[in-house]
């Protein structure tokens, strides 16, 4: 557990009426700095709220955002939904792979990248789309990968 | 209370009840898979669609209140419509493996579609594929493909148990129930979730692929190990015990049952069971050995007289067979040296005696030496039930370590080894100095103040015992001036006092019911009389008397001095080379017969296998001596432990009250002091299927005192020694022991040979194997 953990939880918790609520504005705090969320910060992450582990790993399992595994500097989710699907989002993906040299769900060796897909992100007037770490981006035609991976995107 | 009718019937139930729960009163089935009463409503699962009258939907069953006047519908054109539909969204990515599937035949999914599913789904893309088979621990396997995400198992573990060891992991078609960090799950009750599962997920593992239900036989019956007596169903199939299910009983029992119970119940299979007779190391057929018995038997009697005959009861035995041994013992020999193999040296009169039932009402609940979790794990759970209904409960733990836990939270007054009683007798003393009882309770303790407790404390400890409306106290039996001082207690308060007395034999509420003295100085009075040669032969039932008596020093001298040993019993007795006879009994589940639990409650359990081998039932024994010695036993009717008064629980004997001055505890001298308790894994008969659940390091030291001992942060192995003895066991390390004590189980094999007291402890050379 890092010192300054502690206080983020009280500042968290007292931004809102029911201390429970705080758990994922926390959540998102620590990963911001910690890149992703391991059995150990889960287990502090607990202590800190008054919460079991089972609670807080089921959150985290729940929302594609939290990640268990470590990833790279820049997560790029892309959109598998149906408009995007039909935008030719299955392309897109292909030629990030490829760009990429890995697997959907993997992260690049010198860990700059990792991609995963996501569902419906609901922005479908942006079809093809991805979403850069926090940040929608779109449309990306199939054959501008390029462009998306030098793209400034703020974090 | 509340009317409303259902599918036209009439009913009255009280305000809160659901409409499922109303329904089941009137006979009518709900359909549910995710509510439990146990567990209360969730809603998680929708297969209890109702139609009620006003509403615009139809309404969940389960999650929905009765009100005034209500007209529910349970069946017709829009509810099946409605549970049609649930299940084939709950079919969608399910397997439909059920020909493979263990719980094929005994499924709520199987049932429920057959009655409302559509015959086949419209849903055409392939199946997502999870985990089958995957481990919850050693003992439970999950089927991830198979779940209908009840959420039954995780809520019984979160909530209701209260180690959050089970989850819900992932988003929608991907959810999946597995472990907290995908390590086993460690509790004491994670076996439960195997009944609680309505469809095929969850799996008993040593069950798996071993039978159908159109393959096995199922009997009711009573969990032999502990004294609680959980009820139970046997499985077996041709002729071989194979599962044990819980028996839930109407307003009494859930059917919840400890890990130790549900999977050690293949302790008749051991490679080590008594399947021959042995005679002075020889193996022998049967006729021979209980021939050459009888003749000793004889032999004592002509000698020395049927006095000098000592018998024994212990093990799994049934109350209807001590009393065959007992008329054997009184009729035929002509002994009263009758006594029950005892590990504790208290006794609690069946006057003083609690039920479970006193648990619901309780509003404090004293832990006296015993850590139920550990004990009586059932009972932990029936504790746990009440708090988590009735939050003001309050629980205290007297003894030398902490006793509440995370999941049974309260107080604990911490006393030095030996003085909980004389803690409890000056906490009385502070609220009624004068009462006679109190006074001679002090009269000898002059101005003995107990180490650690302050005066403070025991004022508050005083009002709180007297304060309590309804005070139901768990005894570990160790210390018998405790008893008395319980005694004075239930005296003196005039409101309910029942005791929950959580040692063991099983069945020792059994034995002496059928006539045997469970008081432990009997069962010393003739291992002391069989060491000064006054007794001549000693027959032991079923106990293990080297590894149950707390000093295995003069069970030793006794058996070195007895002419004859006999043995009767499922395992032979480890290294035991005095033992003149043994002979192999037939043990529970192959005989049918009454346990008496720790209410002193009559339960029966029915027999579902014959008896391998040679084992026979002790009738069979008791029959052929009784023959030998020319003095046979009519059993024209069978002997009934029943009461026409009692019914279930035994009579009430008012129990004199007899107060004498309580001893100024000793004080003991020592950087390390050697105390003992109950561990439920370390109890009653040995299984093959228990032994990856028992524990490693059963020893358990403060943290501090790890550290100072040089002892590895996850424990180890260390030396325990006292004057000439020691022994070698694994240490844990536990902050619930406080410092300079060190805690091991009672019945583990050898801890016997030391004395609670003062020890020294030093790490445990790696042994060299070769």
């Amino acid at each position: 557990m890092k010192p300054e953990w502690q206080e983020w939880a009280s500042q968290a918790k007292a931004e809102f009426p029911q201390a429970n609520s705080a758990l994922m504005p926390l959540m998102h705090r620590i990963q911001l700095v910690e890149g992703w969320l391991s059995d150990e910060t889960i287990q502090d992450i607990a202590d800190l709220m008054g919460v079991t582990v089972q609670y807080v790993e089921s959150v985290a399992s729940f929302y594609s955002l939290f990640h268990r595994e470590p990833v790279g500097k820049r997560v790029i989710h892309v959109c598998v939904g149906l408009s995007c699907a039909l935008a030719g989002s299955d392309e897109l993906m292909h030629n990030l792979e490829k760009r990429l040299h890995i697997k959907e769900g993997q992260t690049t060796a010198d860990g700059a990248y990792t991609l995963l897909e996501a569902e419906c992100l609901a922005a479908c007037d942006k079809a093809p789309m991805t979403q850069i770490d926090l940040r929608f981006v779109g449309p990306i035609r199939p054959e501008d990968v390029d462009t998306l991976l030098n793209k400034e995107v703020p974090s | 209370m509340i009317q409303l009718t259902i599918d036209g019937q009439e009913i009255t139930v009280p305000a809160g009840t659901m409409i499922v729960d109303a329904a089941a009163k009137l006979g009518i089935d709900i359909p549910i898979y995710c509510y439990h009463q146990a567990l209360g409503p969730l809603g998680a699962c929708r297969m209890c669609l109702v139609e009620v009258e006003k509403m615009p939907k139809l309404a969940t069953a389960c999650t929905t209140a009765v009100s005034e006047g209500m007209v529910v519908r349970s069946k017709g054109p829009a509810v099946d419509k409605g549970r049609r539909g649930v299940l084939e969204f709950l079919l969608i990515n399910h397997p439909l493996d059920c020909p493979v599937c263990d719980k094929g035949g005994e499924c709520y999914l199987q049932d429920y579609t057959f009655e409302y599913g559509p015959g086949n789904g419209r849903f055409q893309e392939p199946k997502i594929q999870k985990l089958k088979d995957g481990p919850i621990n050693e003992f439970v396997l999950v089927d991830q493909e198979r779940c209908v995400l009840c959420q039954r198992c995780v809520r019984f573990m979160g909530e209701y148990v209260g180690e959050g060891q089970l989850l819900l992991e992932g988003r929608g078609v991907e959810t999946v129930v597995t472990t907290v960090d995908h390590v086993p799950a460690t509790s004491q009750f994670t076996g439960n979730v195997i009944d609680l599962c309505p469809v095929g997920a969850l799996l008993s593992a040593p069950y798996h692929h071993k039978g159908r239900p159109w393959n096995i036989e199922r009997e009711e019956s009573v969990c032999p190990h502990c004294p609680v007596g959980c009820t139970s169903k046997v499985t077996a199939r041709e002729g071989r015990v194979i599962r044990m299910e819980g028996r839930p009983i109407p307003d009494r029992e859930w059917g919840w049952l400890c890990d130790r119970g549900r999977f050690g119940y293949d302790f008749g299979y051991h490679p080590d069971r008594l399947l021959t007779s042995w005679v002075q190391g020889v193996e022998t057929s049967a006729a021979m050995a209980t021939r050459q018995v009888g003749q000793w038997i004889q032999e004592t009697i002509n000698q020395d007289g049927g006095s000098a005959v000592g018998v024994i009861m212990g093990g799994t035995h049934t109350t209807e067979e001590a009393y065959q041994v007992q008329r054997f013992a009184r009729e035929v020999i002509g002994t009263e040296n009758l006594a029950i193999s005892r590990s504790e040296a208290g006794y609690l009169p069946r006057a003083l005696n609690g039920t479970f039932d006193d648990i619901k009402k309780a509003d404090m609940v004293l832990l006296l030496g015993s850590d139920p979790y550990d004990a009586v794990p059932v009972v932990h759970l029936k504790l746990r039930e009440r708090w988590l209904r009735y939050s003001a409960l309050k629980v205290i733990g007297i003894g030398p370590t902490r006793l509440t836990r995370d999941t049974l939270p309260g107080q604990d007054v911490i006393t030095a080894p030996e003085q909980s009683a004389a803690v409890m007798a000056l906490a009385l003393a502070t609220q009624r100095p004068e009462d006679a009882n109190v006074k001679t309770l002090l009269q000898a303790l002059g101005d003995f103040s107990p180490s650690g407790v302050s005066p403070e404390t025991l004022t508050e400890l005083g009002v709180q015992l007297l304060g309590a409306e309804h005070l139901v106290s768990l005894w570990d039996g160790m210390d018998p001036a405790m008893g008395m001082v319980l005694a004075v207690l239930a005296e003196l308060r005039e409101k309910p006092t029942p005791i929950l007395p959580t040692f063991g034999p099983a069945n020792w509420r059994g034995w002496e019911r059928a006539g045997f003295s469970a008081h432990f100085e009997d069962l010393t009075r003739i291992l002391e009389h069989a060491r000064d040669g006054i007794i001549k032969t000693l027959l032991v039932f079923g106990a293990d008397l080297m590894n149950e008596y707390p000093d295995r020093a003069l069970v030793q001298a006794a058996f070195d001095r007895l002419d004859h040993v006999v043995v009767e019993g499922v395992q032979p007795p480890e290294d035991s080379p005095q033992v003149d006879a043994l002979l192999p009994g037939a043990t529970w589940a192959e005989v049918y017969g009454t346990y008496i639990n720790m209410e002193a409650r009559l339960q029966v359990a029915m027999a579902s296998v014959q008896p391998p081998g040679q084992a026979r039932p002790v009738k069979t024994y008791v029959n052929t001596w009784a023959h030998i010695l020319s003095h046979p036993l009519a059993w024209e009717e069978d002997w009934e432990p029943f009461d026409e008064d009692s019914g279930e629980l035994l009579p009430l004997h008012p129990a004199p009250l007899h107060v004498t001055p309580l001893k100024v505890p000793a004080a003991i001298d020592g950087d390390m002091i050697l105390i003992t308790g109950a561990l439920i894994w370390e109890m009653s008969e040995p299984s093959e299927i228990l032994l990856p659940r028992i524990p490693a390091l059963p020893g358990r030291i403060n943290p501090e005192d790890a550290k100072n001992l040089g002892l590895d942060i996850h424990g180890g192995r260390m030396r325990v020694s006292q004057g000439e003895t020691s022994l070698v066991t694994g240490m844990s390390l536990d902050p619930r022991v406080p410092k300079g004590l060190l805690w091991l189980p009672q019945r583990m094999p050898g801890v016997n040979t030391l004395q609670p007291g003062p020890i020294v402890l030093s790490l445990a050379k790696e042994e060299v194997t070769a």
